[in-house]
């Protein structure tokens, strides 16, 4: 099964830039919006968001034979609903200050389409291999694209990067950048930069 | 596949249902006690930091709503009483740490507040939080903008004086509701 | 529209020799003279008053925040310009005109990062986002200053306005409609708001000064009369109800038009031809609505002023104003097709 469709590098790269989650298939946009607002919490939604898309990949692609069309979407969604009970409790066991910080939104990676897309498009029709390459890339597309709006949102609004100081204590806190606001301003702005960094791409590219 | 029932069907379905249920159930086993730990711990370090001397907290019911009482070596030396109101933005929820003749005020914690980030959430900050360490019960707290403020006043957070006025109002109101339940409670 | 058929046989692009024929629809004739650079010359000399007020009541304050915003804003539009490989616009004077009301809307005492963020975040966010001058959806102005009235709330808020012991007297008193907030009521008589030697804001503090510019915008036609009057009525009637039954605990309506930002905003901020409604029913909804905002902001929210807030939510609003109030042509509506 393996040979037909993208191998596992290709599926692997794909997910990292050409197809990243965020800024090319304007997935996930729930928690992008809503954790942004400082390093600590978005590296540890988009860990969590990582470990699930790998989980439910691996099950779904061991099982995609026995998968019947009108039941697929019950059996992802049972998947990830428990990888996701699973990674939540872990946190609360081990990272409790974090996942009270997170609150409902580590159980609403559920609902994330991100995890959902890659176990229809990728893990039902291909092998345990591509798909785990797959959930890897993609988890790794979701970390940087995270990673990028949170660290403009903390430097800017906190002056600190993983909490560390990183600006002088007489830089004014731009507290917008944390609020909510802030995290629309920013994805606008990044999703606007990438859109025009393609398109000079795409005009270099025809001539 | 019509022929075949519902069951034959969905016996991937049943089949994976069974086995996750059983996953979820041994991690739970495995990580109950922790999470149990943690929150209990949580509420413990609180209590112990709001009524100076505490080494335990334990949940008390009264009249349905929840205090944890402080106790030192058994004994009970105070409470911690936890309350909520309406501030400048959002709800802010407080817990207030008594002795236990609910006579004076040994401490405020914030527990959760939306108050605006840099002016109002400042009453979080623990320069802010001490002022009320110390202050009898027997007249409310009243906010003032004055640099030294008298035996029953406080200072408002400077440009946050609504804020600072819920927390205030917030504690008398609490104490006013509560002092003559848990003092006949200490009996 | 008449421009496009005067500039068209002068443009000679790729199929030049064709004859082009620019259908467009009515009116075919306007007046030359009404160019966008006309529009900023006269706001710009409108604003003369409120700026000379300013200067008087605040002094060098004044003159530091002009300076900062005015020349933080020409370097945005140059800088995104350039950027955006953009015709060079700066000469249309619009970058002027936001960097003026931005900076009349901001306390004195606001240091000086602020004033230029906000310049940039109006022109870089609040306009160049959009496409530039027209398309903007809001007030590139009051989406400045809105940023930074919610990253820097010490530095806007209420008691940024107040410095107790400051050699310029003024500004050792609460704000009128801030006093108003605290249950001070009677701290400003009417005739410092008119003349404008009380706190706030740098531009707002003078009702005559406002005045003077208004008429002479409206006068001009740059500015339509029907926003300010709309605005001003709503704000009369609310707060005249509210005095009516509620008496001396109600600001009087007196204070609540000529207090605050007011005046300065219903002549100034909200008639920007390019974030306003277009139809003349339009503009009186937009007053209306805007007044009504601003009074429900100062009486029920957190803050003593809501006339940005207020701006930027009509705005908001505009497109649907437009579509609302679409005139009948001339001979009655257009038949429907089937």
């Amino acid at each position: 099964m393996a040979t037909d469709g993208p191998t596992p590098l290709e599926r692997f790269i794909s997910g990292i830039l050409p197809e990243n989650p965020v800024y090319r298939q304007l997935l996930g946009m729930c928690p992008t919006l809503a954790v942004t607002n400082g390093m600590q919490a978005a590296m540890t939604m988009a860990g969590a968001t990582t470990f699930v898309l790998v989980m439910a990949n691996l099950i779904t692609s061991l099982i995609r034979n026995l998968l019947k069309p009108h039941l697929r979407i019950l059996v992802f969604t049972l998947t990830i609903a428990t990888f996701v009970t699973i990674a939540d409790r872990f946190l609360a066991a081990y990272l409790y200050q974090m996942s009270k910080q997170l609150g409902p939104y580590i159980p609403l990676i559920i609902v994330n389409c991100i995890i959902i897309s890659r176990c229809e498009i990728c893990a039902s029709k291909q092998g345990p291999f591509t798909a785990i390459a797959d959930a890897l890339g993609m988890g790794l597309g979701f970390t940087v694209a995270l990673a990028s709006i949170a660290t403009i949102r903390e430097v800017l609004g906190s002056g600190t990067w993983f909490g560390l100081r990183v600006l002088p204590e007489m830089w004014p806190d731009w507290v917008l950048m944390v609020l909510p606001p802030g995290a629309f301003l920013t994805l606008g702005l990044l999703l606007g930069t990438v859109n025009w960094l393609s398109s000079i791409k795409a005009r270099k590219a025809k001539g | 596949m019509s022929d075949k029932g519902y069951i034959t069907t969905a016996w991937l379905v049943l089949s994976l249902a069974l086995l996750f249920g059983a996953a979820l159930a041994g991690v739970e086993m495995l990580v109950a006690d922790r999470i149990a730990a943690n929150k209990l711990q949580e509420t413990l370090s609180q209590v112990s930091v709001l009524v100076p001397g505490a080494d335990e907290g334990k949940a008390y019911e009264l009249e349905g709503q929840v205090f944890y009482q402080a106790l030192a070596g058994g004994e009970r030396i105070g409470w911690v009483i936890p309350a909520a109101a309406t501030g400048f933005a959002d709800k802010v929820e407080i817990l207030i740490g008594v002795d236990a003749e609910v006579s004076t005020i040994t401490g405020l914690y914030v527990l959760a507040q939306k108050e605006t980030p840099g002016l109002g959430d400042r009453i979080r900050e623990d320069a802010w939080r001490a002022q009320f360490k110390g202050k009898s019960t027997d007249s409310p707290i009243a906010v003032t903008k004055v640099a030294k403020p008298g035996p029953f006043e406080i200072r408002a957070v400077t440009g946050a004086t609504i804020s600072s006025k819920t927390v205030a109002n917030l504690v008398n109101a609490t104490i006013a509701s509560v002092r003559e339940p848990l003092q006949s409670a200490g009996e | 529209m008449s421009q496009e058929l005067d500039t068209a046989p002068a443009s000679d692009t790729d199929q030049a020799k064709a004859p082009r024929i620019v259908v467009a629809p009515s009116p075919h004739l306007s007046e030359g003279s009404f160019t966008t650079r006309r529009m900023m010359l006269d706001v710009l000399v409108a604003l003369s008053p409120p700026v000379a007020v300013s200067i008087w009541v605040f002094g060098w304050y004044a003159v530091v925040q002009l300076g900062i915003c005015v020349i933080s804003c020409l370097v945005a539009e140059a800088a995104f310009i350039a950027w955006r490989g953009r015709a060079f616009t700066l000469g249309d004077g619009s970058a002027a005109v936001t960097g003026v009301i931005l900076a009349l809307s901001l306390p004195w005492s606001t240091p000086w990062y602020v004033g230029f963020i906000a310049s940039f975040v109006a022109i870089g966010i609040g306009k160049v986002v959009f496409g530039g001058l027209g398309q903007n959806l809001f007030n590139p102005a009051m989406v400045g200053r809105a940023f930074v009235m919610i990253c820097f709330p010490a530095a806007l808020g209420a008691a940024a306005y107040v410095l107790p012991g400051s050699p310029l007297s003024i500004v050792t008193q609460a704000t009128p409609l801030t006093a108003l907030k605290q249950g001070l009521v009677e701290s400003s008589d009417v005739l410092s708001l008119l003349i404008g030697n009380t706190n706030g804001s740098l531009g707002e503090t003078s009702a005559i000064a406002c005045l003077l510019g208004g008429l002479y915008l409206c006068l001009r036609r740059t500015a339509s009369w029907e926003i300010p009057a709309g605005t001003i009525l709503s704000v009369a009637v609310i707060s005249g109800a509210g005095y009516l039954i509620s008496g001396s605990s109600f600001l009087h309506p007196l204070h609540h038009i000529l207090g605050g930002a007011l005046l300065f905003g219903a002549f100034f901020i909200a008639t920007d031809p390019v974030s306003s409604p277009l139809t003349v029913k339009g503009k009186w909804f937009f007053g209306l609505g805007l007044g009504a905002i601003v009074m429900l902001l100062r009486l029920a929210s957190g803050y003593p002023e809501g006339l940005m807030f207020a701006v930027l939510l009509m705005n908001a609003v505009t497109p649907l104003i437009n579509r609302f109030t679409i005139p009948d042509p001339v001979g009655g509506p257009v038949p429907q097709r089937n």
